[in-house]
């Protein structure tokens, strides 16, 4: 029984993560009906930009979430309003897959140019705490990503809900006509929203990079578990987001202590393709209707 | 001024101005090809092997002033590109190289490399000596021109089972943990054989997947099935993972022994005083006491190559230059730069350089006795060879006292 | 529109085909590999256009079908021998290969179909991991170990001459499928299918037939050219050839060729190949950023491939909504 408890605790934990990870994938994918391959990049690179404030700066990872996102936020608005705006508008919105996958290979190579090649972990104060509940253990790192995670992603569902530019968002993701013709600025809202989709990216990263290592090279993976999510949860909602994290995390946490670690990448794509087939718009649902 | 004697003073005008151009075609130089992963995800190790050859050829070139062979005096040169781990860019990559006529070829990273490379420079009658592919499928064969100055993978945990049967308490149970790639599962093999002919039990055997992104499952199985070491055959990165979990989920085993990863300075960096006691194998230490010609002892390569270069020291730069001085003790020892005699040197070499005793055993590979792995711990911030005792600076630690210990 | 000029292609594809047997004599083996390659990846994009660029159902994962294809090779001539030496031998064993990849597609076939655009897309690529991580982690398999094949080159021919031809061989043969299947009624089908599924199916088109047989060949194809691959290497894990950039690769070739052309494909991976293999070969750094540069600059500036571009085939594309 505790060892069942502590597999479902570790699938949370990690799920939390992920579903950060995944949520400004989901947005875009929800709102401009991209799929982003340069979404793990971004991860990455808030990552890299994390262990940069740590070490230069002693910045904790969990402060540092608010610049890297400045950063990553401009990035992401001028990266949809350059390339990603000229390959939607040029070519296809299946043309925009090669394209932002063509983007990321160049990003990666810049970043491994810049930071090299070599595996790299942040190593907070609290790096190597745990948390016991009778038998069952919880890294504090874990924990507080988890923490980080969710309060993103309140802010962020909070946000979409409440404010003009949650609105602006979601009437753009239903009818970009009609909310073009209400007098919105389509383009602009475009480019907040990859904006805003690159800044999570970045603040999953930090928190990611204080929980396990990372290089460049493991950008695919997070693009992977991105695409997951989402496919799981429900397209273009946080909460699809969180949803589809949880379950991705359970379904590894299960997979590794009962098949076999190995298997987990596995089962998790086996998950995918049952759900694309199941349901393909993800447990909750597209959060912006059935217009695309 | 007669006929004779213009001739004469034309002749040796004309010797004097090509003096300059035969001066330099004196230099000759000696080309290594080959490919390593630049990029990518073998890409860390690569660029340790990559900058080993390069304090090889630097060194000859800048210290020694070249190197002689046959009374004659050469410089080094590489012309090496990066693979990215992509086994059809590396073949034919190399075919260019083997169609330029390059004769020695040094070796990638990774076996899934270098396997089909050595096939191409096999076929075309070129050598190659390597210090990246381990898997017993390069030398078992039948290739005769292929050196790799590693034994191969089944026979390199004969060393550190010597070591568990050395130790008090004597160990009588381990777990092994690898990663599904040919590296760490045919370590892990090795490993497994080697216990279990030593009458050790193999409590779990536990294979990850290439990404690893969590392991906390994986030890609670370690809590739950304590064994005495833990052996851990996996990358950099995944060993990281490892340790830093379990320390923060206090899985305390006596011994925790990972092949790759404690070496590196984002371990010990990562770690701190979490590294002390963790048990790793080396190929090469700057502190064990082998010297010889080229580059002096092993404290003088490693100043040597941190005057020049700033990558952190590994062993595998050791490894890779070691490729190079076998390849010149071998053509001057042959007294020849022609690729049989340099093939029949190599098979035959038996020498002593930094790099320790240099022998390769019929079939290629690194002889096992000579050139396997040393074992090494942490202890106080700094790794030191436990093991074998011939070598040893240190005693080892075991059981490591529990990880709250530490830190 | 062709009849007038069928002479003259038949002309050109018999002094094609001569040159093409001929190269070797006037190559050096360097060269030969980079044919070889080629040959290779413009099979594959010819294989992934019947489905991708004919039907309109762009597959993420072929690289499935290749290591399928060479998996199941390996795993035949490791079990039961390839029967006879030289290149006899590996008759069976890629028929294997080939006959594996077309049934698995087969299998997933019905369900996969009913999916569209992106969503078949993203099947496909999980599809693929699926069948990388099974054959990596799955211990009988050997993904994560390797396996083996016996050099199936005939004594006294060098390996990369032999596979030349092989590859050679295969392409043609793949181009012959797409140009046959361009001019029978399953060809208009796969096009009306691509244009309008909905209406193609209203008006009695059977799209789920044709859909499914544009599937399944494709997958054959590119099984056939997967076991190949793993009788060039020899020796392979799950990674060499489980590989992303295959995956992409398909694509990318068709995209800067000419999506849904006879002869796009072929271009498009002349094209990339001759950049990235020879011209930026010795650009280490970089190399892979200039590649993504060049792949991203393609769909930019020429969206509907070269052929296009050059105004030869000014077909209409269809009009797609959604972005910006």
């Amino acid at each position: 029984m505790d060892l069942f408890l502590q597999t479902a605790l570790n699938g949370l934990v990690l799920g939390g993560i992920f579903s950060l990870a995944a949520v400004g994938f989901s947005l875009i994918f929800g709102v401009i009906g991209i799929v982003n391959l340069t979404h793990g990049v971004f991860v990455v690179a808030g990552a890299y930009l994390a262990l940069v404030l740590h070490d230069s700066f002693g910045i904790d990872p969990l402060i540092g979430v608010l610049p890297i996102g400045a950063v990553l936020f401009a990035v992401g608005y001028a990266y949809q309003r350059t390339i990603i705006h000229w390959a939607v508008s040029r070519a296809s919105v299946e043309a925009s897959l090669v394209v932002t996958f063509g983007m990321a290979m160049v990003f990666r190579n810049l970043l491994q140019l810049w930071f090299g090649p070599d595996v790299q972990a942040i190593t907070p104060s609290y790096g190597f705490q745990s948390v016991a509940i009778g038998e069952i253990r919880i890294d504090v790192v874990r924990l507080a990503a988890l923490g980080a995670s969710m309060v993103i992603l309140l802010a962020l569902a909070l946000m979409l809900a409440r404010t003009h530019f949650g609105r602006a968002m979601r009437a753009v993701a239903q009818q970009p006509l009609a909310a073009s013709l209400c007098g919105l600025d389509v383009r602009r809202i475009f480019g907040l929203t990859f904006g805003m989709s690159a800044a999570l990216a970045g603040a999953s990263g930090a928190i990611i990079g204080i929980v396990q290592p990372f290089s460049a090279a493991t950008e695919v993976a997070w693009t992977l578990n991105a695409f997951v999510v989402v496919v799981l949860g429900g397209i273009g909602s946080p909460a699809g987001a969180l949803i589809g994290g949880l379950l991705l995390g359970l379904i590894n946490a299960f997979t590794a202590q009962y098949v076999g670690p190995a298997l987990t990448q596995a089962m998790m794509f086996l998950v995918l393709v049952g759900m694309l087939l199941l349901r393909p718009q993800g447990i909750l649902g597209a959060a912006y209707g059935e217009t695309r | 001024m007669d006929r004779r004697t213009l001739l004469k003073t034309g002749a040796a005008a004309g010797a004097l101005l090509a003096a300059p151009r035969l001066a330099r075609a004196e230099a000759k130089t000696i080309t290594f090809g080959g490919s390593v992963p630049m990029t990518g995800k073998a890409a860390e190790t690569g660029l340790n092997v990559l900058r080993g050859y390069e304090t090889a050829v630097k060194f000859v070139n800048e210290e020694m002033g070249g190197v002689e062979i046959g009374g004659e005096t050469y410089a080094l040169e590489l012309q090496l590109f990066d693979d990215a781990s992509d086994p059809t860019r590396a073949a034919t990559l190399i075919q260019r190289q083997v169609d330029e006529g390059i004769g020695f070829f040094l070796g990638s990273f990774g076996s899934a490399i270098v396997l089909p490379t050595c096939s191409i420079t096999e076929a075309a009658g070129r050598i190659m000596v390597q210090a990246g592919g381990g898997s017993d499928l390069i030398f078992t064969q039948g290739r005769r021109r292929v050196f790799g100055v590693f034994p191969r993978a089944s026979r390199q945990f004969v060393s550190s089972v010597n070591m568990f049967e050395a130790l008090e308490p004597p160990v009588k149970t381990v777990s092994i943990i690898h990663t599904n790639d040919p590296f760490s599962q045919f370590q892990a093999d090795g490993a497994r054989q080697s216990c279990a002919a030593a009458g050790i039990e193999v409590l779990d055997f536990i294979a990850l997947p290439a990404e690893v992104s969590d392991v906390s499952n994986v030890l609670s199985t370690i809590r739950a099935n304590t064994p005495d070491v833990l052996i851990c055959t996996t990358h950099d990165q995944t060993s990281i993972l490892i340790a830093r979990q379990m320390i923060s989920s206090r899985t305390n085993v006596p011994m925790l022994y990972q092949t790759l990863g404690p070496q590196t300075e984002a371990y010990r960096k990562t770690l701190g005083g979490y590294a002390d006691g963790v048990v790793t194998q080396t190929y090469w230490d700057e502190e064990a006491p082998f010297s010889g010609d080229w580059f002096g002892s092993a404290g003088d390569f490693a100043a040597y190559y941190r005057a020049h270069f700033d990558r952190e020291l590994a062993y595998h730069m050791a490894s890779g230059a070691v490729c190079i001085v076998s390849y010149l003790q071998a053509a001057r020892n042959a007294g020849s730069l022609e690729l049989d005699a340099v093939r029949d040197a190599l098979a035959a070499l038996d020498f002593r350089c930094f790099y320790g005793p240099v022998r390769f055993t019929e079939d290629g590979d690194g002889d096992a006795a000579l050139m396997g792995p040393k074992l090494m711990q942490h202890q106080d911030g700094e790794l030191k060879i436990v093991s074998p005792p011939e070598s040893a600076a240190a005693e080892p630690i075991h059981p490591a006292p529990p990880w709250r210990e530490r830190a | 529109m062709t009849r007038p000029a069928r002479p003259l292609a038949v002309f050109a594809a018999l002094v094609a085909a001569v040159a093409v047997a001929l190269a070797p004599e006037a190559l050096g083996p360097f060269h030969i590999r980079v044919l070889q390659f080629f040959f290779f990846s413009a099979a594959l994009a010819t294989a992934w256009n019947l489905l991708g660029g004919y039907a309109g159902y762009w597959s993420f994962g072929h690289m499935a079908f290749i290591g399928i294809g060479a998996f199941a090779a390996a795993h035949y001539a490791m079990a039961f021998g390839g029967g006879g030496a030289g290149p006899a031998s590996m008759i069976a064993p890629v028929a294997v290969g080939a006959l594996s990849a077309g049934g698995v597609a087969l299998v997933i076939a019905y369900p996969l179909l009913r999916l569209r655009g992106i969503y078949f897309a993203i099947a496909m690529l999980g599809v693929s991991q699926i069948a990388a991580e099974l054959t990596n982690n799955v211990g009988v398999l050997k993904g994560g170990i390797g396996v083996f094949l016996p050099s199936p080159t005939p004594a006294g021919m060098p390996p990369e001459r032999f596979f030349y031809y092989l590859f050679a061989v295969l392409l043609g043969l793949c181009l012959l499928i797409a140009w046959a299947i361009r001019r029978t009624r399953f060809g208009y089908a796969l096009l009306a299918i691509r244009e309008d599924e909905d209406t193609a199916m209203m008006l009695g088109v059977a799209t789920e037939r044709w859909k499914i047989a544009a599937f399944v060949l494709s997958a054959t194809l590119t099984g056939t050219a997967g076991a190949i691959y793993g009788y060039s290497l020899g020796y392979f894990t799950t990674y060499s050839v489980f590989r992303l950039d295959f995956s992409l690769n398909m694509i990318v070739f068709c995209l800067i060729g000419g999506i849904g052309t006879l002869w796009g494909p072929t271009i498009g991976a002349a094209l990339l190949l001759f950049l990235t293999q020879v011209l930026l070969s010795r650009f280490l750094d970089v190399h892979l950023m200039i590649t993504g540069a060049l792949v991203v600059a393609t769909v930019l500036l020429m969206p509907g491939g070269i052929l296009r571009a050059v105004g030869e085939l000014p077909r209409l594309r269809p009009k797609r909504e959604g972005g910006t």
